[in-house]
């Protein structure tokens, strides 16, 4: 059980490198980092079912100029990793309901909670900067280099110390989610689609831009696919 | 300038594969150490450092180009390759005195950085990202037993990015300050253009799968929850705030409260 616990640790750490100081190729998005929790918990189903929903809410959640944004990148790592911490080993189904659930709230609230944090990160990496053009003008070729990597190391450590936290919080209760798993399970079932429905009129309104063609398009291919979905189902 | 670099002046070099290479790849830490005073100054200085080193032999001035780069700035970071191609461009002309000093340097990516950013945003942040979401979402959905969906959201998206953060160094390089053409400007529009449309036709798959998943329609109550999502999801995106995960977590707090009042 060790494994997957260190896995996700680490790969907390690597999605908050890869959502802004690292790459950015989006190997950060609660889906990538959900199948890959999957893979290493062997539970495609929980970790899949808090993905889905954690990526469509991060895909409507954009770092646009200074704009500090909600932190999906550790949030969607959270959101599985709480999931599989509770649903690991649960014979029943609504168990891994119940926790799928705890994890959708859990990536969001340190999503959240992850701004307050990512605003202090960039708060130091100000002083690094002032630090480095100093250093360069002292003739300390070094200092670019050592800045760049003090800010990397800074990235990852916060992204696995998120993490480790809400796996303990999580391991800490899981008891109460098996236990209220029934009610949790039943408020799964209507919040999951709620939360795609919205999630999607999200992605609808940034693509739609209030023009009449593409919502007719978007239409179309609802109707279109919903007909070839339901007549072509054996 | 120093009076010691006067008396030996540097002989740049055209920038190499290798130096622009390099500069791609210290580009994916553009954003390392991003902060509220200089942005991306200092990742922005470190990504143009190996170019810096080819066209100034002289360290003392190598160090103060160096110093003068990592001041503000800030652009969307997949297209600050072509910025960052561009200023090498520039340099070089520095290096052999026809090319403008440290305050039309500051101008020029004051330029770059604000048009790369209108574009870059609307490019990346507003059409591709969702875009990629949208796709890894939908096959995520068709297939959920697999890790398909994760690897077409990130093929989607990646593909495009690493392609021009890494060519856009040796782009920016060729065309100078001139990579902000018409031509390239349209090509990308043309390429925000057709994500909406394709977006608009994959969430309109994903919806009708979500509705009915295999062909068989879900139960009134999910469908009936799947409709006042969208419909509380389109008019929450009239207005910036509450941010979508602050509605999204309202939703699942009153559900939860629901579930405890009603549930056994």
């Amino acid at each position: 059980m060790k494994g997957p616990w260190l896995g996700t640790l680490v790969v907390g750490g690597l999605a908050a490198l890869d959502g802004t100081p690292m790459a950015q190729t989006l190997a950060s998005q609660p889906l990538v980092t959900a199948t890959i929790l999957g893979a290493l918990w062997g539970d495609w189903s929980t970790a899949l079912g808090v993905g889905v929903v954690l990526q469509i809410l991060a895909a409507s959640t954009l770092p646009i100029g200074a704009r500090t944004p909600e932190d999906y990148s550790v949030g969607g790592v959270v959101g599985a990793g709480v999931a599989l911490t509770i649903a690991a080993g649960a014979p029943f189904e609504h168990v891994r309901q119940a926790a799928s659930l705890a994890g959708v709230l859990a990536g969001m609230v340190a999503a959240t909670i992850g701004v307050p944090l990512l605003r202090a990160q960039r708060r130091w990496n100000e002083g690094l900067a002032r630090w480095c053009e100093q250093s360069l003008r002292e003739g300390r070729e070094g200092a670019l280099a050592q800045s760049q990597g003090a800010a990397v190391a800074l990235a990852f450590a916060i992204g696995l110390a998120a993490t480790a936290v809400w796996l303990a919080l999580a391991h800490w209760g899981s008891s109460f989610v098996e236990h209220e798993s029934l009610r949790l399970a039943g408020a799964w079932h209507l919040l999951q689609p709620l939360w795609l429905g919205f999630g999607f009129a999200q992605l609808l309104h940034a693509f739609v831009q209030r023009r009449l063609e593409r919502a007719g398009v978007f239409a179309a291919a609802l109707v279109g696919a919903w007909l070839v979905i339901v007549a072509g189902a054996p | 300038m120093s009076e010691d670099v006067r008396e030996t002046p540097p002989r740049p070099q055209q920038l190499g594969r290798g130096t622009l290479l390099e500069m791609g790849l210290r580009a994916n830490l553009l954003q390392a150490a991003w902060n509220f005073e200089r942005q991306q100054g200092l990742g922005w200085a470190f990504a143009l450092a190996p170019a810096l080193r080819a066209l100034y032999p002289a360290r003392e001035t190598r160090l103060e180009r160096l110093a003068e780069h990592t001041a503000y700035f800030n652009t969307q970071p997949t297209l600050a390759s072509f910025a960052l191609g561009a200023a090498a461009r520039v340099e070089e002309q520095r290096a052999l005195g026809t090319g403008g000093d440290a305050a039309s340097m500051a101008r020029l990516k004051s330029v770059l950085g604000s048009t790369f950013a209108a574009l870059g945003d609307r490019l990346f942040w507003f059409s591709l990202r969702p875009f990629a979401a949208a796709v890894g979402v939908l096959v995520a959905m068709t297939h959920p037993s697999h890790g398909w969906g994760a690897l077409a959201l990130w093929l989607v998206y990646a593909l495009p990015h690493l392609t021009m953060r890494f060519g856009g160094v040796a782009w920016g390089y060729a065309a100078g300050p001139a990579v902000l053409s018409g031509a390239f400007r349209d090509r990308l529009e043309a390429a925000v253009r057709w994500m909406a449309l394709l977006g608009c036709v994959v969430l309109g798959v994903a919806l009708a799968w979500a509705l009915a998943p295999g062909g068989e329609p879900r139960p009134i109550a999910v469908q009936c929850a799947l409709a006042v999502g969208l419909g509380v999801g389109l008019l929450s995106a009239q207005r910036a705030r509450p941010s979508p995960t602050r509605w999204a977590l309202a939703f699942g707090l009153v559900g939860v409260v629901l579930a405890w009042r009603f549930h056994g």
